[in-house]
C-alpha cells in the first residue's frame, strides 16, 4: 500500500475507465451492429413515422399550442356571438296557442272546450324587437324546442346557431321557471279537467251496471236454486240468449244440411 | 497558472478534437453522398466510446451493447439530416445519450449489475489499486471486485442527468461546454450538476479515500 499518494474520488473514478469489455464482446458487436444496419437499409419504413417525426418538433410545444388555441377559440365565439343582437322570445307551453291581441287572461275564451292562454313574451332587444313582436305567432305545437326557432326566424334577427341554441335553451328555461312559478303545485291537474273532458266523447261500459258481488253470487247459487231461479240482469239475458241459440239450432239440425253463419 | 489550464481544458474543447470533428465531417458528407461503407469507420472509430458511456450509465454491457447499437442505427438513418453545425461525435453522443436516458427511465425499478472487469495495464488504475491495498493474487483481485461493485453501486445512486455529467466528464473527458452540448443545457447546470455529484460519490466512497 502506497501510503504517500492521495486519492481521490477523481482517481476512484478513474478506475471505470479501466473497465473494458474483451476482444470477443466487439466481434459480436459488429456483427450485430451489421445486421441491424442492412435491416434498417431493407427494411421500409410506413408512411406515418415521417408524420409522427414532423408532428415531434410540435410536441414540445403542445402546452402553450393549446392555450394558444383555447384562447383563439374563446375570442372568435366571444367576438362571433358579441357582433349580432340574440332576440330570445320565451313561449310557454300550450295545447294550442293563439295569440290574438284581444286575448288576455282576463277575457275568457269564447269556447269553452278550447284551452286559450296568453302568449307571454320575453324580448331581451331594442323597441323595434318588442314594435316587432306584436305580430301574431302562431304555433301549432306544445314544443318550445319548435316554437321558439320559428319565432326567431320569423324575426331573423339572428343568423348565428350558436345564438338560436342560447336562445332555444334560454326560452325553455325561462318558460319552465314561469311555469312553476304560476302554476300551483297540488290541484293544477284538476283545474283542467272539466275543460277538458268534454271534449273526449263518452264510452260507453257495458260492465259499468253489473255489481261483481252479487253477479259471483247469483251464479254459484244457480246449479241449487234451478234455471228459473236466476234474478241477476246480466245473466238472465245470458239465459235467454243462449235458450234461443240452442231452438234455433234445433231448427237447422232438423234438416240434412246445415247453415252456419260468421258475422264479424 | 496550472488550475487556469485546467478551467480551460475543462471550458472549451482542444483543438484535437477540431481537427478529429473535420475528419468526421469529410466522413459525413461521403456517407450522405450514397457511400454506406463509408459508415463503418465512423462505427470503429466511436463504438468503444459509446459503449464505455452508455456502460457507466447502465453497469450493465448487454443493455450497452444494444443501446450503442441502436444509437449508431438512429445516427445512420438520419445522417442525411445532419448539417453540420456541432460535430459529429457530439451529435453521436446526443443520440446515445437521449436513448441511454430514455431507456433509464423506462427500466427505473429494474437496475442490476452486469460488469466488465478492470484490466490493469492501465498505469494510472495500477497506481491507484496500489496506493488502496497492498494484497496480491487472490486477494488483490477480491478486493478489487469489490472496489469496483462499490463504484458502481455509488454511480447508480445518483440520479440520470447526475451520473451522465459525472460518465462524460470524469471518464470520457468531455469539456463543460461539449456535455453542455450534448445534454442540451447550460454550462452552468452542467457545473453544478458535477460538483453535487461528486460531493455524492465522496460520501458514498469515504472508506476507500484515506485521510
Amino acid at each position: 500500500m502506497n501510503q504517500d499518494r492521495k486519492i481521490t474520488v477523481e482517481d476512484l473514478l478513474r478506475l471505470k475507465r479501466a473497465e473494458r469489455p474483451p476482444a470477443e464482446f466487439w466481434a459480436k458487436f459488429d456483427a450485430e451492429i451489421r445486421a441491424k444496419q442492412l435491416s434498417a437499409i431493407v427494411s421500409r419504413r410506413p408512411w406515418w413515422v415521417g408524420l409522427i417525426r414532423g408532428f415531434s418538433g410540435v410536441r414540445r410545444m403542445q402546452l402553450p399550442l393549446g392555450a394558444a388555441a383555447a384562447v383563439a377559440l374563446t375570442w372568435a365565439g366571444l367576438h362571433y356571438a358579441g357582433s349580432r343582437p340574440v332576440t330570445v322570445q320565451v313561449l310557454p307551453a300550450a295545447v294550442t296557442v293563439t295569440r290574438a291581441p284581444e286575448a288576455t287572461a282576463a277575457v275568457p275564451a269564447p269556447q269553452p272546450v278550447k284551452l286559450s292562454i296568453a302568449v307571454h313574451e320575453v324580448v331581451e332587444s331594442s323597441p323595434r324587437d318588442l314594435a316587432a313582436a306584436e305580430k301574431p305567432v302562431v304555433a301549432a305545437t306544445s314544443s318550445h324546442l319548435v316554437q321558439a326557432p320559428a319565432a326567431l326566424s320569423a324575426e331573423a334577427t339572428s343568423a348565428s346557431p350558436f345564438a338560436d341554441g342560447i336562445a332555444v335553451t334560454l326560452a325553455d328555461y325561462r318558460s319552465m321557471t314561469v311555469d312553476v312559478a304560476r302554476t300551483p303545485t297540488f290541484g293544477s291537474d284538476r283545474e283542467f279537467e272539466p275543460s277538458i273532458a268534454p271534449s273526449h266523447p263518452q264510452v260507453s261500459d257495458p260492465l259499468a251496471h253489473v255489481d261483481p258481488a252479487e253477479e259471483r253470487r247469483e251464479r254459484l247459487l244457480a246449479p241449487a236454486l234451478g234455471p228459473r231461479q236466476i234474478t241477476g240482469d246480466w245473466m238472465k239475458q245470458r239465459a235467454s240468449t243462449e235458450v234461443r241459440m240452442y231452438e234455433s239450432m234445433d231448427d237447422h239440425t232438423s234438416s240434412d244440411r246445415s247453415l252456419v253463419g260468421f258475422r264479424f | 497558472m496550472n488550475a487556469a489550464k485546467t478551467l480551460e481544458k475543462a471550458l472549451v474543447a482542444s483543438p484535437e478534437r477540431k481537427l478529429e470533428a473535420d475528419a468526421d465531417l469529410a466522413v459525413v458528407r461521403q456517407v450522405q453522398a450514397g457511400d454506406v461503407q463509408a459508415f463503418d469507420r465512423l462505427i470503429g472509430k466511436y463504438r468503444e466510446r459509446v459503449v464505455g458511456i452508455i456502460y457507466n450509465m447502465t453497469s450493465n454491457r448487454e443493455d450497452a451493447a444494444d443501446l450503442a447499437q441502436d444509437a449508431f442505427i438512429k445516427a445512420f438513418q438520419s445522417i442525411h439530416r445532419f448539417q453540420g453545425q456541432a460535430s459529429f461525435f457530439t451529435w453521436l453522443y446526443r443520440i446515445a445519450v437521449n436513448s441511454t436516458l430514455s431507456h433509464l427511465r423506462k427500466n427505473r425499478l429494474r437496475s442490476f449489475f452486469s460488469l466488465e472487469s478492470i484490466r490493469e495495464e492501465d498505469a494510472v488504475s495500477r497506481e491507484v489499486i496500489d496506493a488502496l491495498t497492498d494484497k496480491s493474487g487472490a486477494g488483490r483481485d477480491t478486493f478489487v471486485r469489490e472496489l469496483q461493485e462499490k463504484l458502481n453501486d455509488a454511480m447508480q445512486k445518483l440520479s440520470i442527468n447526475h451520473r451522465t455529467v459525472v460518465t462524460l466528464f470524469e471518464i470520457d473527458g468531455l469539456s463543460h461546454q461539449e456535455i453542455a452540448d450534448v445534454m442540451e443545457c447550460s454550462v452552468g447546470t452542467v457545473r453544478s450538476r458535477l460538483h453535487y455529484a461528486k460531493q455524492l460519490l465522496q460520501a458514498e466512497l469515504q472508506p476507500y479515500l484515506p485521510k
